[in-house]
């Protein structure tokens, strides 16, 4: 037997008649205060709100930690150990285990067991975790999807929809779950241009947990230009990607207490991919780097890409070895540009191409899993956005005086 | 019900002048302190924390007249909400700038603790204790 659709409505209809029972709804405070933070009007300054406490939290916590406890272990106990019991002093093998046997601290030693442990444990470790946390009450008590609804015009403009704020935010601890949670985006065209932007604008966890720790004053503005980047290329690539960026349907949950269990369990299982992915990452990134130095590949580079660098840029050329780092870890990257000589605006210049030069190689095997269309669009994207955006930085410079 | 709405109606505009303060001092990039107040100069708690401080003025006030109607009683809500994020986040961060020792040692003396928690505060902070009333509100209407 088969029933047309009007005669499937009208079973429903009866079905319903006789199955369901409307009670009286009396709204409660949490409805209401759930109201009030969709609608644009109150819900915005809640945006700016949650912004600040997210930042807050990140800060106080990552710096309590870092500043306080690791910066003097690593640097008064950990370095000095190892470059006093380490043998061989001026060996190519302590120069890529040990580092700079006449470094004082951690962050410019750039050994594979002193910087990199310091910069994935001292630094990245607090950063990621209460990086984490803070995403797992936001999204358990239920704010992500409101944050959805109230960021859904915006992302139109860029061919997104609201929903796109959840990798985003994903992205920000760190880009491979990020680009992974491209997949609730419907059309091909919405996850083309959402990989690309995270893979060029968005910083991980690891990369802002050190971006606080050596230009806590230029952040700011570094992540200021992050975002005009990601709006200005959405906007562009909206209009030039062929393709269709399709209305949803949001489901909005209550507001409810998050459960102590449940938060727990998503951080273990956050943290554990940072322990096996992230750790591994940064002290291989450290000894390639090193050894690429003591090659010479990264001095003949360096003088290669010079013209570009110094005149186009308006960057030292010593900057080109972190932009090699940045491949593997842009978190070692930054600690790599904090002991050059530069200006604040170099500096601000060089983390913001440390950025969105090439993704960290996790995430460039995430984009090649997506398909080797995506990953060679979104490449293609990202050598245009790094020469005209990087130049752009430079000429706001040079125009503010400051460059 | 009409103490309630004189109560947030005044505590709206003073939170309303705190966070405007907050704004000028922090665009001007002064650092200001007065008897057990001070005004950060820097644009994140000053500029950004100033702007939130604003905001919950504003929440009072358009939410302070008919107190006990659910959805003005919501917005009264949400500008302690908002004053309890600044707060929490001003004592988070004196908390953990207080306890480790610096270059004395690993944690710091109680004296020193105490020191780095006392007076002056921010303004939120010190609107912290006049935004609970809005819980004996919140407990009359339910």
């Amino acid at each position: 037997m088969s029933l047309t659709v009007d005669e499937r409505w009208d079973l429903i209809d009866r079905i319903s008649r006789e199955t369901v029972t409307a009670g009286e709804y009396k709204e409660t405070l949490t409805d209401v205060i759930g109201e009030i933070t969709i609608r644009p009007m109150t819900g915005i300054p809640v945006v700016i709100a949650s912004l600040y406490l997210f930042w807050s939290i990140f800060g106080s916590f990552a710096g309590f930690f870092t500043d306080g406890f690791f910066v003097k272990f690593f640097d008064q106990y950990w370095l000095p150990w190892w470059q006093s019991h380490f043998p061989n002093t001026w060996e190519w093998l302590y120069y890529i285990v040990v580092g700079d046997p006449l470094a004082d601290n951690c962050l410019e030693a750039f050994g594979m067991l002193t910087s990199g442990l310091f910069v994935a444990v001292g630094i990245v470790l607090p950063a990621i975790f209460i990086f984490y946390l803070m995403l797992t009450l936001l999204e358990d008590i239920g704010y992500l999807p409101r944050l959805a609804v109230l960021m859904d015009t915006i992302l139109h403009k860029i061919g997104l929809h609201g929903y796109a704020i959840v990798p985003t935010i994903l992205s920000l601890g760190c880009n491979v779950p990020g680009v992974a949670a491209t997949r609730i985006l419907e059309t091909r065209k919405e996850r083309f241009v959402m990989m690309t932007l995270l893979a060029i604008f968005v910083p991980c966890g690891a990369q802002l947990g050190i971006m606080q720790q050596v230009i806590p004053e230029t952040m700011g503005l570094v992540l200021l230009y992050l975002v005009i980047g990601y709006f200005a290329t959405g906007f562009v690539l909206n209009r030039i990607i062929p393709g269709k960026s399709p209305e949803i349907l949001m489901d909005v949950p209550p507001y409810q207490k998050p459960l102590l269990r449940n938060v727990a369990l998503k951080i273990w299982m956050r943290m554990r991919e940072f322990f096996t992915n992230a750790i591994p990452f940064v002290l291989l990134g450290v000894l390639m780097v090193n050894v690429l130095y003591l090659a010479g590949f990264i001095q003949w580079l360096s003088s290669t890409l010079s013209p570009l660098f110094v005149y186009w840029f308006g960057v030292p050329e010593a900057t080109v070895g972190p932009l090699i780092a940045a491949f593997l870890r842009k978190d070692l990257a930054v600690a790599q540009l904090s002991v050059i000589e530069m200006t604040w605006y170099q500096m601000v210049t060089a983390v913001v191409l440390v950025s969105i030069y090439f993704p960290c190689l996790a995430t460039f095997v995430m984009l090649l899993r997506e398909g080797w269309t995506e990953l060679l669009g979104s490449l293609a994207v990202l050598i245009v956005v790094v020469t005209v955006y990087g130049g752009f930085v430079h000429l706001v410079g040079i125009l503010a005086g400051v460059a | 019900m009409r103490l309630g709405s004189v109560y947030f109606a005044l505590l709206g505009a003073v939170t309303l002048a705190c966070g405007f303060a907050d704004l000028m001092i922090s665009i001007s990039g002064e650092y200001c302190s007065w008897w057990i107040v001070e005004v950060p100069g820097d644009m994140f708690r000053g500029g950004w924390g100033g702007l939130i401080v604003l905001f919950a003025g504003l929440f009072y006030i358009s939410g302070a007249r008919n107190i006990y109607e659910i959805h003005q009683l919501s917005k009264v809500m949400m500008g302690s909400i908002l004053i309890w994020l600044i707060a929490g986040c001003d004592i988070l961060a004196r908390i953990t700038e207080s306890i480790p020792g610096g270059d004395e040692g690993w944690f710091n003396s109680m004296e020193g603790f105490l020191g780095g928690c006392a007076p002056p505060y921010f303004p939120a902070m010190l609107l912290l204790p006049f935004s609970l009333v809005v819980i004996y509100y919140i407990r009359k209407v339910e």
